[in-house]
């Protein structure tokens, strides 16, 4: 199943690419078809876990990964419906395509963990994987606000001048999916927080929570993670803006894609719920 | 019926006979009128801009229609003939409606692609349209063109990108700024480049614009002219500071705008992307300027070098829009050689009715004892009859895309059926058919009716 989807996204992904080569109308409609076709295959994918394990998949690392692809997918789709801009898709798609592999090629049954039976997971792991979508989207903008604005400046204009939305644009939609990603990160860190100190005193033992402090290379990289957005947010205010801010969200979501996948997998001992 | 053209363009007539014979000056609805009092064309459209001044006309004989159009030109103008005939391009059938499309895809214009023509193309059309002067040729031709010039826009980049230095400058002011509404404009200086570049700007959206001259007087009646706001010398650095876009245009020898003081200004602007425009010759901006973070620097020859690369960037789209072209005129010439068949369909359909009539005279004396629906029913019926006998032929006829067959077959007919003998049965004495007469006159238009507009289903 997570092979259909990988190549759901991999086929939108190549018509995104088509698209952007030859910005015909036609392209665009048949990748946002495409797109909103494997989205819909993922949501159903998604619903049919959700019964067998009882909750939403986003346990273990690799049905996190598949949700967040998910989300990401939607994310996307609701920006392009509301900015009527599809150049973005060849960035993000690929993205998706590259997360969906893990799932693909490891597919794994979610299953029940007794210490995660609270309705605070469901907060906890839902509102850092909005986060991590919209940091995604930020990425994106970011780097295609780098990539206009060094065409502009270097007088050099070409491929995307002629295919990107202006620089104002991208910089208006970067800081708002920013603010947005970091409104979701902070409950998410902040419920994750107040409940591990809850079940901490409670009657389930599990070493996992013993070893749920910042001394773990996962609530770390969250907490730095948190630290470097909330520095974006405010350098705004000390008129960084534009390019400088458009770098600090790509370092950011590149923070977050270790954190979530090779710590995520390797190096983490107090989420590993696999 | 035949598509036929003549008119003089930027390609084949310098400027001095070009406004001479300009139609615009005393109106196209005129030249129109004059054209119809002379019936050379049956139809007739009127293409007039500064680049060509061109007649379109729907003709029977494209000789006799040549000599009258040139008369027409040296007579309305008040031209020797001599002098004209040089320079006039004359065109018929998929070869005029060839240069049409062209016309109105801007193939055929001095910048190629540019956007005002085919705007122009549909105002002679309308004219034509209200002086009456359209008839099935134009009335398709025209509107067929109007799809080709946007399969053109659209399917192609012939009209993409910036062709001249104002536009090119304001297309990289949208990609900086977005919408330009709300941002504010200065112009340094007090000379034409900077009120041109302000003006244009400001018919984009900029709704605030400085003006900073050496000479507050130049400065102010800068102002007045295009509405901006006037501002002393000493306030460069403050304005500098407030604007978003700044065109620098001043006469000065050493650069004005040195890269201390726009380090100095973006300072307190906290890095607010700034594009500054340099027309002035010798460069009025520090060319360090350009290293700065925020500043997005562009001089004369930058905004040259767009443009240039925008021009050659659409010759090479030509091909492609050429391809288009190519590909409508076939289905045109397709549906106007299905007109050629016209007349042999109509001179057919004419024939079989006659005979029809003659013989439901001859058998009048037996009919006239029968009710009168009975006699209307037996009309119906031999009307049916005729009709289901020429429907195959008729639509062999004009769904021949060949011309040179559709000569022959319609000769073909002409022949076998005498079609152009005078001695052919002739229905009788109006009176005499009485029964039948309202069913003949009306038959008679419904089929002229459906002749007129029998083009085939080439839906542009």
């Amino acid at each position: 199943m997570y092979t259909i989807l990988f190549l759901l996204y991999a086929l939108a992904g190549g018509a995104y690419a088509w698209h952007f080569a030859t910005r015909r109308a036609s392209a665009g409609r048949t990748a946002t078809t495409l797109l909103a076709a494997a989205a819909l295959a993922h949501t159903f994918a998604i619903g049919m876990q959700t019964m067998a394990a009882g909750h939403v998949p986003i346990a273990g690392t690799t049905a996190a990964i598949s949700t967040f692809v998910w989300l990401l997918a939607l994310a996307y789709l609701y920006m392009e419906m509301t900015t009527e801009e599809r150049a973005l898709g060849v960035f993000i798609v690929p993205l998706l395509v590259a997360l969906q592999v893990i799932p693909a090629l490891n597919p794994v049954a979610e299953r029940r963990i007794p210490v995660l039976e609270s309705p605070w997971f469901g907060v906890h792991v839902a509102s850092l994987l909005f986060a991590y979508a919209s940091f995604a989207l930020a990425c994106v903008i970011g780097i295609t606000y780098v990539l206009l604005f060094k065409e502009i400046k270097a007088k050099t204009l070409g491929f995307f001048y002629a295919r990107l939305p202006s620089l104002d644009s991208l910089d208006a939609m970067n800081r708002r999916t920013v603010a947005v990603g970091w409104a979701f990160l902070t409950v998410g860190v902040m419920v994750g927080a107040i409940w591990a100190a809850q079940v901490r005193g409670g009657p389930v033992s599990d070493p996992r929570l013993q070893a749920m402090s910042l001394a773990d290379p996962k609530m770390l990289g969250a907490f730095l993670i948190w630290g470097l957005y909330t520095f974006e947010l405010y350098s705004r205010r000390l008129g960084w803006g534009g390019k400088r801010t458009a770098y600090l969200s790509a370092v950011g979501f590149l923070l977050i894609l270790f954190n979530f996948v090779p710590i995520g997998y390797f190096l983490t001992r107090s989420h590993n719920f696999q | 019926m035949h598509l036929f053209l003549l008119g003089v363009s930027h390609r084949t007539a310098p400027v001095e006979v070009r406004e001479r014979l300009d139609f615009a000056t005393r109106g196209l609805d005129h030249a129109l009128g004059a054209l119809a009092a002379r019936a050379a064309a049956a139809e007739s459209v009127v293409v007039s801009t500064c680049n060509r001044a061109e007649l379109y006309v729907a003709c029977g004989n494209v000789r006799a229609t040549r000599e009258d159009l040139l008369a027409f030109l040296s007579d309305y103008h008040g031209l020797d003939r001599g002098s004209i005939e040089p320079h006039v391009y004359e065109m018929a059938d998929g070869d005029a409606a060839r240069h049409l499309f062209r016309v109105a895809a801007g193939l055929d214009s001095l910048v190629v692609g540019e956007p005002q023509i085919l705007g122009q193309v549909k105002q002679a059309f309308a004219t034509a349209s209200t002086s009456r002067t359209l008839g099935p040729v134009m009335n398709r031709v025209f509107p067929w063109s109007f799809t080709v010039g946007k399969r053109v826009r659209t399917e192609t980049a012939l009209a993409e990108g910036a062709v001249s230095v104002s536009f090119a400058a304001t297309a990289l002011a949208h990609k900086i700024f977005g919408e330009l509404k709300g941002r504010t404009v200065l112009v340094v200086g007090a000379g034409e480049m900077g009120k041109l570049t302000a003006q244009h700007l400001k018919a984009q959206g900029v709704d605030r614009v400085l003006i900073v001259s050496r000479t507050l007087a130049h400065a102010t009646s800068l102002a007045a002219a295009i509405g901006g706001t006037p501002l002393p010398w000493q306030d460069l650095d403050g304005a500098i500071g407030e604007a978003d876009i700044v065109i620098s245009a001043t006469g000065a020898t050493l650069p004005v705008l040195t890269r201390p003081r726009i380090e100095g200004v973006m300072r307190g602007r906290r890095n607010r992307p700034i594009f500054i425009i340099d027309i002035a010759l010798p460069r009025d901006v520090d060319p360090a300027v350009g290293d700065l973070e925020a500043v997005f620097l562009y001089n004369i020859d930058d905004l040259e070098g767009i443009v240039r690369e925008n021009l050659s960037r659409r010759a090479s789209e030509v091909e492609r829009a050429e391809a288009i072209v190519g590909d409508e005129v076939r289905k045109f010439e397709t549906w106007l050689t299905a007109r050629h068949a016209i007349p042999t369909v109509v001179a057919l359909r004419q024939r079989f009715d006659a005979i029809r009539r003659a013989e439901l005279e001859r058998l009048m004396p037996r009919l006239n004892g029968l009710p009168p629906e009975v006699r209307g029913r037996v009309d119906e019926i031999t009307r049916l009859i005729v009709e289901k006998l020429l429907i195959t032929p008729t639509e062999q006829l004009k769904s021949t895309p060949d011309p040179e067959r559709v000569r022959t077959y319609a000769d073909a007919l002409t022949r076998v059926f005498a079609l152009d003998a005078e001695d052919a049965p002739r229905p009788a004495g109006r009176e005499e058919a009485a029964p039948f007469d309202s069913a003949d006159s009306s038959e008679q238009r419904r089929t002229a009716g459906r002749d007129a507009d029998s083009g085939k289903p080439v839906n542009p």
